[in-house]
């Protein structure tokens, strides 16, 4: 799996690089527009990761010359400005999803996992873990053939977890993978909580190993 | 200034109206006794020149015995026997009764002797003079019609002075009185030849560009500061992943690293909330759609119920009939949140949300253990962060987009519940 990063920041490109390979991924950066442009045109990607404030230009007119030649690879706008209009002209030029800075690195792991999905199973694709077995499609899960019953915040939750499978996460980044535009909630870590015993609970009932770890009131990991 | 404060032309005016009634009575008694002075000395040459005409025409030639023909023909002038020894001329006031008219005429008399024959005998010449009442009557007459004269003239002298003269001041004043602050309108004056207007006016839009300016470059600064905060923000949070990922984890670190992204999340928010507040007062929320609030209320709702489980928190949604809006989706949809997550977060265990629509109105009221609020400071930047946890900006933000939309904002306590309602 190929990616392109296009940030200008080099200390941020790095953090993106290095939790990315670790995640299977091979990893390029252009730190600049120009650059950015002479990559797509020499190679396929199956991911990419833009940047829209970049020092010689905006991001989007990278994003307009992919679409010209016709090269639509997965592209995820990376924003620090967080602007509706970006957001609407980014959208409508194709790019396929839109995450405004600062993230959380295992928020962007899931986007780029989900993207890829996408792209490479044309949506119909199962992520399989030893006897666990998601069906993205679907929507359903499975643990050892059985199917299990799973609330879509519980769904959602495996489904990030699995995407960051082996790191360890933060309650925070959970959180507002969870409740998205709602999540101005400062003592919404019970709430996380609680997803995280219930889906704990059902799959421990349903014969499933705890993969589910607790890090010191930090966070969780799915443990390889 | 309020119910005492009165035009500055009324002002000037009542100033001259009272100077010249001043003046003007002042000026009536001295007027008086000015033309009594003059009227007297008149009439006293004129007694002295008969006395002479007497002298030089007729006094050579009377006889004594001839005194009364000459006293029978001459109305004015007359000669009597000396009773008094008079011994030089003197004039003084008299008076007789008129029998004709029934009241009694002031005269100016001069008694002079003269001699007739060789005997002694008094020559008395008199002039009526004119009744003093009807001098002063005259006068009085005379001087209110100049007073009214006066009047008059100020009054419509300050009226057309006000209309034409005054009319750049007044509507340089009225430019003032409607200047906002956050309407970036571009103000025009009345060209006028006075000088303190002009300069008045030139200050004044000076003043009003250079507002406008110190607005608009702080509503940009928050922008940019927002803006260029995120980049270290990014940075920050990447890092702070990353970090978790290399550490030997131990309770300790976990607890550091938690308190670490608490305060960069809430860091990120204030920012995020900054940054919004500021787009809307810079209008990049301007466009609105015309729908229904209950989809949004609902999909809200959802995900409040959830979150209010957690502490027994009862969530009630009264939505019978659809609520439609002319409203930026984005904004209504922050707004609304905003009320809800503060209904949750500062309710009490087991308390209840009571989320209604009603008519033009959205209701959301909440149980807590907070007595009523402030409404003073209530919808303000950074008014309560103390006590809630929140980060100050979520009431600000919905005050913001109320105003926005031309909706009022209002809050009351009734003893059990606080209550916020948007009417739109």
């Amino acid at each position: 799996m190929k990616v392109l990063l296009v940030e200008d920041g080099k200390q941020l490109a790095e953090s993106i690089v290095e939790y990315l390979m670790h995640e299977g991924y091979h990893c390029e950066v252009a730190a600049t527009m120009d650059a950015a442009l002479e990559k797509v045109e020499l190679h396929e990607y199956d991911s990419i990761l833009l940047d829209i404030t970049l020092p010689d230009g905006n991001g989007l007119t990278v994003l307009e010359r992919l679409k010209a030649s016709g090269k639509m690879e997965g592209v995820i706008i990376i924003s620090a400005k967080d602007s509706l209009e970006d957001r609407i002209k980014g959208l409508n030029l194709g790019a396929d999803d839109y995450l405004s800075k600062p993230f959380h690195l295992s928020e962007l792991g899931a986007r780029v996992a989900a993207l890829i999905r996408r792209k490479n199973f044309k949506g119909g694709n199962k992520i399989t873990f030893n006897e666990l077995v998601v069906d993205v499609q679907a929507k359903l899960v499975s643990i050892n053939g059985q199917p299990l019953s799973i609330t879509r915040k519980e769904y959602d939750l495996l489904l990030y977890l699995l995407a960051n499978k082996g790191r360890i996460i933060s309650k925070n980044a959970i959180a507002e993978h969870l409740s998205g535009d709602m999540a101005d909630m400062l003592d919404n870590h019970s709430f996380v909580y609680a997803h995280i015993k219930n889906l704990k609970r059902k799959l421990s009932e349903n014969g499933c190993r705890d993969y589910i770890k607790t890090i010191y009131g930090f966070g969780y990991q799915w443990e390889l | 200034m309020g119910a005492m404060s009165k035009k500055l032309l009324t002002k000037t005016l009542r100033v001259y109206l009272f100077f010249s009634v001043i003046v003007l009575f002042i000026s009536a008694p001295l007027f008086y006794l000015l033309a009594d002075k003059l009227f007297i000395d008149d009439a006293d040459e004129t007694l002295l020149l008969r006395k002479k005409e007497f002298a030089v025409y007729h006094q050579p030639f009377l006889k004594v015995n001839d005194i009364w023909v000459w006293n029978k023909f001459n109305r004015d002038v007359k000669i009597e026997a000396n009773l008094f020894k008079i011994k030089r001329d003197s004039i003084f006031y008299s008076s007789y009764l008129d029998t004709l008219a029934n009241e009694n005429e002031p005269y100016r008399v001069l008694l002079s002797p003269v001699s007739i024959e060789g005997k002694p005998f008094v020559l008395a010449a008199q002039i009526n003079l004119v009744e003093s009442e009807d001098m002063i009557r005259g006068i009085a007459v005379l001087f209110v019609l100049i007073l009214i004269i006066l009047l008059a003239g100020l009054y419509f002298i300050t009226r057309m002075l006000s209309k034409r003269l005054w009319e750049p001041f007044y509507f340089t004043l009225g430019q003032v009185e409607s200047f906002e602050l956050d309407k970036n309108t571009k103000t025009q004056f009345i060209p006028t030849d006075v000088e303190e207007f002009s300069r008045l006016n030139q200050s004044v839009s000076k003043l009003f560009e250079k507002n406008s300016r110190v607005y608009k470059s702080q509503k940009e600064f928050i922008e940019n500061a927002s803006h260029e905060l995120q980049t270290p923000l990014a940075l920050f949070r990447a890092k702070l992943d990353a970090l978790a990922q290399q550490l030997p984890f131990t309770e300790e670190i976990g607890k550091t690293l938690s308190v670490l992204n608490d305060a960069v999340t809430r860091l990120t928010r204030i920012n995020k909330n900054l940054l919004l507040l500021s787009k809307i007062e810079n209008d990049h929320y301007s466009d609105t759609d015309q729908f229904s609030i209950n989809g949004l209320l609902e999909k809200q709702v959802a995900f409040l119920m959830e979150q209010a489980d957690e502490t027994d928190v009862a969530v009630r949604l009264i939505a019978n009939e659809p609520l439609p809006v002319q409203a930026n989706a984005a904004l209504l949809e922050i707004a609304i949140s905003n009320l809800l997550l503060n209904a949750l977060r500062h309710n009490r265990r087991g308390g209840n949300i009571t989320i209604a629509c009603e008519e033009q109105t959205l209701k959301i009221a909440n149980t807590s253990n907070a007595a009523a609020l402030d409404t003073t400071k209530l919808f303000q930047r950074f008014a309560n962060t103390q006590s809630t946890g929140g980060n100050g900006l979520g009431l600000a933000i919905v005050k913001k987009v109320a105003d926005m939309h031309g909706w009022r904002l209002e809050y009351k306590f009734d003893g059990e519940m606080h209550i916020f309602l948007i009417i739109f």
